[in-house]
C-alpha cells in the first residue's frame, strides 16, 4: 500500500481498505475523500517528465504514432513498454505493448522482431501455447534469433518438457555465446538430478569471461546459488547469492529466491530486513509476511490482509496469474489447506517449476490428501530432483498412502 | 542487447508485481434513478490525458482538478448507460479521490437520468482505455434498491453488460435452478446412458435362458415406474447430503463409479444376474450419481439464503429431463418390443455400445487417461 496521502489520510484508508478487503473494492459503501487542500499529493509517478528515460519514452511514443504503419517504431516501442514492466513490476505497460502490436497479425507474414514481442506478452499473460506458436513463427523467418529459441527453451522448462528444453538450448548453442549455451543446459540439467555438475559447469563457464554485463551476472549467480542449495552446500549458495546482491541491481527474482533460501535455513530475521522496502511487489510480500509471521513480528497481520485484498482484486478479473503464491498465501499465511491445495493444483496444471511442485507436495500434505499431489510426485520420481525440503515432503506423503 | 534479451528471459516468468489497470462502477438502482460511482486509477488518467501539469512527477489535488472537465467529457464519451433499449442522459456530479491496492483512484459521481423507469434491464457499454491498453476490465458491481448485488467485468471482448433492474425473485432463482438441472441431465450423457441401460430391459421378460417381448403395458409401467423412482429418491438424498457439504467425496472416485455403474448396467442386459429387482440396482447406483450431480451444483455455487430452494429447483430439473427421456423411450420401445429390431439392434447392440462406451471412460477416468 502507497501512502502518497498526507500522513492521516493515508493511514485511514490504509485501515479502510485493510478491513474491508475485496467487497471494500467494489462497494459503493467505500469511503472516498474530498482532499482539503490543492497541494496534496494523491499519486507519484514512476518517473518525472524531465527524466531521460520518460523524455525517450515520448520520443518513442511520438515516433510510433506519427509512422503506425513502421515495423521499426512499433518494435521499440513495445520493446521499451515490456522492459517498463520488468523493471518496474507494473503489468500495465504489458497492456501498452498490446495495444501497439495490435495492428500485426499474429501470423508467419508479420516480422520476426513483432513475432517475438507478442510471443513475450502472450507468455506474460501465461498464455504459454500461443507464446509457443509467436516464437516459432519468428523462428520461421528468422532462424538464428536467439531471443525466440531462449524464450522457447524457458517456457519449455516452466512446462516440465525437459527434452523440448534441451533441444531449443542445442539449437540456441549453435547462434550464441559459449556462457549462455552453458546457461541454458545447465539450467536444464540442474532440474534433472544433476545440479553438482550443472553447478560446476556453469561457475567455469562464468569464471572465463570477464566482459558480463551485471544484469545477467545476476542470473547466472542466483542460479548457482539454487544449484548449490540443491545439492545441499547451503554455504557456497549464500556466497553466491550474496556476490549477486553485491552487484546492487534491484531483482525482484534474486531477492525472492534468497528470502525463500533464508526461510528455509531459519533466518527469517535477514529476510525481514532484506524486504523491508518491497511490499509492493506481491512476491515479495509473501516473503516478508512469511519472516514476519516466523519472528512473531506485529507487521505480519497487515501484510496478510493486504496480500489478501491484492488476491481478492485479481480474482475480480477473473484472472489466475497468482496461484502459485495464492496457494502459498492460503497454505503458510492463513491455514487454509484445502484450499491451497485446490490453487496449488490448479496452478500446477499449466506451470510445473520446483517451486510450483514444492507447493502442491506441502498443500497436500497438509491438507492430508496424498493422491492430488500425484503429478508432483511423479514428476520428482521421473526428474530425481534433488532438494531436502522436497524430497522430506514427499517421503511424507509417500508414507500416508 | 543480446545479453539483455537472455536475461529477461528467465526472470520474466515468475515475477507478478502489480496489479494490471482496472476501473471500478458501482451502479446503484433505485425506482427511476441510477446512481454511479467511477473509480479511474490516476496513472491510467495521467497516461490517457496527462495529469502531471509541472512534470515534477506527482499528480496533486489541485492539478487532477484542473484537468476536471477534461476528465469528465472523456470518461463519459466512453461509456453508455441504458435502461430497456434506451439510453441514460448522464452527468458526472462530484469529484473525489480514493485509494484502491495499487494506488490513487479519481471517483466520479455520476446521476444517470433515464426516461424510462428502469424496470426490465440496465445496460453497460464501455470502452475506456480498450484503445491504449486491450488488458484494461472494468469491473462493475450492481446494486438494486432491495439490496441484492450483481458483479461482471467488461472487456475489448466482452464491452457490454446487462443486469436484471428489479430484484431477482425467488422464483426466478428457483427458475434458473431448474432449468440448470434439465440441461444438466441431457449434457450428462453418462446419466442418459444408465438410465437407459436399466429401461431397455424393462418391455421385456427374462425366461431364464433369453428375452422375450413383456405382455401388459401396465406391468412395464410399473416395472419402469419402480426403476425410475428409486434412481430419482437415492441420487436426491446424496445430492442434498453432497449440497450441504455433510459428505464429500473427491470427484475422481464418484466419476469413475459412475462409469462403473454405467458398465455394469448394460453387461446386465447381455448377462441377467438381476432382474425383477432392478430397481435395488437403480437405487444403490442412484446414490453414486446423486455425487456426481452435486459437483455440478458446486460449480454453479448455491446461493446463500436459498439454499433449499435452489437445491429443490435443481433436483426436481434432474427428474422433469428424466422424465422427458423416459415418456420418449417408453411408448416407442413398448410399439418395437416384439420386433427382431428392438431385441437384436436396439437392446442387444444398444447394451454392447453402452457397455464399451461406458469401459472406456472408467479406464479414462480411473486412471487419468485420455483415450479418445
Amino acid at each position: 500500500m502507497q501512502q502518497c496521502f498526507s500522513p492521516g489520510v493515508g493511514l485511514l484508508f490504509k485501515g479502510f481498505v485493510a478491513a474491508a478487503g475485496v467487497v471494500g473494492a467494489l462497494s459503493v459503501a467505500a469511503a472516498p475523500q474530498l482532499p482539503k487542500d490543492d497541494s496534496i499529493v494523491l499519486e507519484r509517478l514512476p518517473s518525472k517528465a524531465a527524466d531521460p528515460a520518460a523524455a525517450e519514452l515520448k520520443r518513442l511514443r511520438a515516433a510510433a504514432s506519427a509512422a503506425p504503419e513502421s515495423v521499426d517504431a512499433a518494435a521499440r516501442l513495445a520493446r521499451r513498454y515490456f522492459e517498463l514492466a520488468m523493471a518496474e513490476g507494473d503489468p500495465r505497460y504489458v497492456g501498452y505493448a498490446e495495444a501497439v502490436l495490435r495492428r500485426w497479425p499474429e501470423t508467419a507474414s508479420t516480422p520476426a522482431e513483432l513475432l517475438v514481442l507478442q510471443g513475450l506478452l502472450r507468455q506474460y499473460r501465461h498464455d504459454f501455447d500461443r507464446g509457443l506458436v509467436d516464437f516459432d513463427l519468428a523462428l520461421s523467418s528468422d532462424p538464428a534469433n536467439t531471443e525466440a529459441l531462449a524464450w522457447r527453451a524457458a517456457i519449455l522448462m516452466v512446462r516440465a518438457d525437459y527434452a523440448g528444453a534441451r533441444r531449443e538450448c542445442e539449437r540456441l548453442a549453435e547462434h550464441s555465446t559459449a556462457l549462455h549455451a552453458t546457461a541454458c543446459a545447465a539450467y536444464i540439467e540442474a532440474t534433472t538430478g544433476q545440479a553438482r555438475r550443472a553447478h560446476e559447469r556453469l561457475a567455469a563457464a562464468l569464471a572465463a569471461r570477464s566482459d558480463v554485463p551485471p544484469e545477467f551476472q545476476v542470473w547466472v549467480l542466483t542460479r548457482l546459488a539454487e544449484m548449490a542449495w540443491r545439492y545441499g552446500d547451503p554455504a557456497t549458495a549464500d556466497r553466491h547469492f550474496r556476490a549477486a546482491l553485491a552487484l546492487g541491481l534491484d531483482d525482484n527474482f534474486l531477492l525472492a529466491a534468497y528470502a525463500d533460501f533464508l526461510l528455509e535455513q531459519k533466518r527469517a530475521g535477514e529476510v525481514a530486513a532484506l524486504l523491508k522496502r518491497w511490499v509492493r511487489s506481491d512476491t515479495l510480500l509473501l516473503r516478508l509476511a512469511l519472516a514476519e509471521r516466523a519472528l512473531g513480528l506485529p507487521e505480519a497481520a497487515g501484510h496478510t490482509r493486504t496480500l489478501g485484498e491484492r488476491f481478492a482484486e485479481a480474482s475480480l478479473r477473473g484472472e489466475r496469474l497468482h496461484l502459485q503464491e495464492e496457494a502459498r498465501y492460503l497454505l503458510d499465511l492463513k491455514g487454509d489447506a484445502p484450499a491451497a491445495l485446490a490453487a496449488a493444483a490448479e496452478n500446477y496444471q499449466t506451470q510445473r517449476e520446483p517451486r510450483d511442485a514444492l507447493v502442491l507436495l506441502e498443500a497436500a500434505l497438509a491438507a492430508r490428501e496424498p493422491a492430488a499431489a500425484a503429478p508432483a510426485l511423479k514428476w520428482l520420481d521421473e526428474t530425481g530432483f534433488e532438494g531436502t525440503r522436497i524430497r522430506e515432503v514427499a517421503g511424507k506423503l509417500k508414507g500416508m498412502k | 542487447m543480446k545479453f539483455i534479451a537472455f536475461l529477461l528471459v528467465f526472470l520474466a516468468l515468475p515475477v507478478h508485481a502489480h496489479k494490471p489497470s482496472d476501473s471500478f462502477l458501482a451502479l446503484h438502482v433505485d425506482g427511476a434513478a441510477a446512481r454511479l460511482q467511477w473509480d479511474i486509477a490516476l496513472r491510467d488518467l495521467e497516461f490517457a490525458i496527462g495529469l502531471d501539469a509541472d512534470g515534477n512527477g506527482e499528480i496533486t489535488w489541485g492539478e487532477l482538478k484542473a484537468k476536471r472537465r477534461e476528465l469528465e467529457a472523456y470518461a463519459l464519451s466512453r461509456l453508455t448507460i441504458s435502461s430497456g433499449e434506451k439510453p441514460c442522459v448522464l452527468s458526472a456530479t462530484d469529484l473525489l479521490v480514493d485509494e484502491h491496492s495499487d494506488g490513487a483512484y479519481a471517483v466520479l459521481r455520476i446521476a444517470a437520468d433515464c426516461s424510462a423507469r428502469p424496470a426490465g434491464s440496465i445496460g453497460i457499454g464501455y470502452r475506456l482505455f480498450f484503445d491504449l491498453d486491450p488488458t484494461h476490465r472494468g469491473l462493475v458491481r450492481f446494486e438494486r434498491a432491495g439490496g441484492s448485488a450483481q458483479t461482471g467485468v467488461l472487456s475489448p471482448e466482452k464491452p457490454q453488460l446487462a443486469f436484471r433492474a428489479g430484484e431477482v425473485s425467488a422464483l426466478d432463482q428457483f427458475l434458473d435452478y431448474l432449468k440448470e438441472g434439465i440441461k444438466h441431465i441431457w449434457d450428462g450423457i453418462d446419466h442418459v446412458l444408465f438410465l437407459l441401460s436399466l429401461l431397455l430391459p424393462a418391455v421385456l421378460l427374462f425366461s431364464g435362458k433369453e428375452w422375450q417381448a413383456a405382455r401388459g403395458f401396465r406391468d412395464v409401467f410399473w416395472d419402469v415406474f419402480k426403476v425410475v423412482t428409486s434412481f430419482t429418491v437415492a441420487h436426491s438424498i446424496t445430492l442434498s447430503l453432497a449440497a450441504l457439504s455433510v459428505i464429500s467425496l473427491p470427484s475422481r472416485l464418484v466419476e469413475s463409479a459412475i462409469a462403473l455403474s454405467v458398465l455394469l448396467a448394460a453387461l446386465n442386459n447381455l448377462w441377467p444376474v438381476v432382474f425383477a429387482r432392478r430397481w435395488a440396482v437403480a437405487f444403490g447406483f442412484g446414490l453414486v450419481h446423486g455425487f456426481g450431480f452435486a459437483s455440478v451444483l458446486q460449480d454453479l455455487g448455491l446461493p446463500q439464503g436459498a439454499l433449499l430452494l435452489a437445491l429443490v429447483g435443481f433436483n426436481l430439473g434432474v427428474e422433469a429431463g428424466q422424465l422427458a427421456i423416459v415418456s420418449g423411450f417408453l411408448p416407442a420401445a413398448y410399439a418395437l418390443r416384439g420386433t427382431w429390431l428392438y431385441r437384436r439392434l436396439l437392446f442387444t447392440g444398444g447394451s454392447v455400445a453402452i457397455a464399451l462406451v461406458a469401459a472406456i471412460w472408467l479406464v479414462e477416468r480411473a486412471f487419468d487417461l485420455k483415450l479418445l
